[in-house]
């Protein structure tokens, strides 16, 4: 089967708190276009694996490279890594768009200034031009007319679709989604996960953290069931959710489904 | 009660506001300049960033404004190289010394002020800045600080007005200030009463129109809260 490049390498990643292992060597490769959905029971160790990606957490073992530019670490006193190269860090991560839980949008600006702010001044575009892209942007979210209202003035989901027009906005290579529905109420879930369909079929890569599991099936090439800190399944959505070997992964799902 | 000794005096005392009204601002934007790097050190994960504006607080903050002055305005001369340096024209004027001291004192609690704000900044906003790859610099120029000023902007406007009160003890250092002119003219007209109350009264003024233009601010940077 012919293989895209490889958008995303990680290797190893291992995390720990104090003594709480929550990252047991965690390995995955996304090529590009993949879409992967993480699943596990809360504690399992998802969203840090999703954080340690762009080092919002940072890892104690392990190796992470973006479009074959390995990071490169450095250990700390405490044992974790972190980046030698700020410099170097800044640019991958400006290369993977992230999507919170909690949206974090920054209150004080209007959508339109949420969304042109990283690439005028991290990526040092024009600024006509980020604001045409913008404004092409939460079109495709469907906010064109929220464009000029706060963060605050929006529901949940709006706020959320703002989100990722804002890490679209950077026109990174990986999109990682850290469970960006679940701060959300139910009837304002669809319109979220609508947007994300949309971008899968676009052939976005995206690693998305989530707890929807119908999505995730529906969505995903690829899912990656994490139970305490380790890939316990890994495989198509037909051969997790029909025939996973784990029984752990055939549990949590006879619940979570 | 002669209240024709304030028809009488009435601009002299406008004179002493003027003066009252000139510490406060300079001092305050001076004060502010200082802040800002102070309060960056200040949030920052290094010991060693830490430790000198701490310490620059602790002093200013632990210490009467009353002392400071007079340290400053009679400690100063008693240096040789204080009184040979270029800057002797202005460290020996009464007025640049009050501004100074003011300005230096003002600065350890708006650093506090600004610390707190910076430190109230919930974490999700900050990540997200990091996400996108964001330097510090950039960070904080273009999206932390703008915040913060709109979350401290209350506690700051009181820190001015608390400036404004303070500053009548620069009368104490021979300055026609609006409480320096009034215990001048005091002095030569024995009417406490009416000019206190004269005084007290353009005291109460200035509050208001500071009031007002920390309204005016708290709009600019907290619009987001108003509509």
């Amino acid at each position: 089967m012919y293989q895209t490049p490889v958008a995303l390498e990680l290797t190893d990643i291992h995390k720990r708190y104090g003594d709480l292992e929550v990252l047991k060597g965690i390995s995955l490769t996304a090529h590009d276009g993949d879409v992967i959905s993480i699943i596990g029971s809360s504690g399992s160790g998802k969203s840090t694996f999703l954080r340690c990606i762009n080092l919002l957490e940072n890892p104690c073992q392990g190796s992470i490279s973006v479009n074959g530019e390995a990071l490169t670490l450095k250990k700390r006193a405490d044992g974790s890594l972190e980046a030698a190269d700020e410099k170097q860090l800044a640019r991958i991560r400006s290369r993977l768009g992230f999507v919170f839980q909690n949206f974090n949008l920054w209150p004080h600006m209007t959508i339109l200034e949420n969304v042109i702010e990283a690439p005028v001044h991290v990526l040092g575009r024009s600024k006509r031009e980020v604001r045409e892209l913008a404004e092409s942007l939460l079109e495709k979210v469907g906010l064109s007319d929220r464009a000029h209202y706060y963060p605050s003035q929006l529901s949940g989901g709006q706020q959320q679709r703002v989100a990722i027009a804002r890490a679209l906005a950077m026109e990174p290579q990986v999109l990682l989604f850290d469970e960006p529905t679940s701060a959300l109420d139910p009837e304002l879930v669809g319109e979220v996960l609508g947007v994300m369909r949309g971008l899968a079929e676009e052939g976005r890569t995206m690693l998305i953290v989530t707890h929807e599991m119908k999505f995730a099936r529906e969505v995903s090439d690829r899912i990656i069931f994490l139970h305490q800190g380790r890939v316990e399944e890994d495989g198509t959505p037909e051969q997790v959710f029909e025939s996973a070997e784990s029984t752990r992964c055939r549990e949590f799902l006879a619940t979570a489904v | 009660m002669d209240w024709s000794v304030i028809a009488e005096y009435y601009p002299r005392l406008l004179e002493g506001s003027w003066m009252t009204l000139k510490l406060v601002i300079l001092s305050s934007i001076l004060g502010l300049i200082l802040a800002i790097p102070m309060a960056l050190a200040r949030v920052s994960e290094s010991l060693a960033w830490n430790g000198l504006p701490r310490l620059y607080i602790f002093f200013f903050r632990g210490t009467p404004l009353l002392i400071q002055i007079f340290l400053f305005y009679y400690g100063l001369s008693q240096f040789e190289i204080v009184r040979e340096s270029a800057l002797w024209p202005y460290l020996r004027e009464p007025y640049w010394c009050a501004i100074i001291v003011l300005g230096l004192h003002t600065a350890a609690y708006v650093a506090e002020i600004l610390r707190g704000a910076l430190q109230a900044i919930p974490r999700g906003e900050v990540e997200a800045c990091r996400v996108m790859g964001m330097t510090k610099p950039t960070m904080y120029r273009r999206i932390l600080l703008p915040r913060a000023f709109g979350i401290m902007m209350p506690a700051y406007g009181n820190e001015v007005i608390l400036m404004l009160k303070g500053s009548a003890l620069a009368s104490t250092i021979t300055l026609l200030d609006l409480t320096g002119m009034a215990r001048t003219i005091i002095a030569r007209t024995y009417t406490p009463e009416e000019i206190y109350i004269a005084a007290g009264v353009l005291y109460l003024l200035i509050s208001w129109l500071f009031m007002l233009f920390f309204k005016l601010l708290d709009r600019l940077f907290n619009r987001h809260q108003m509509v």
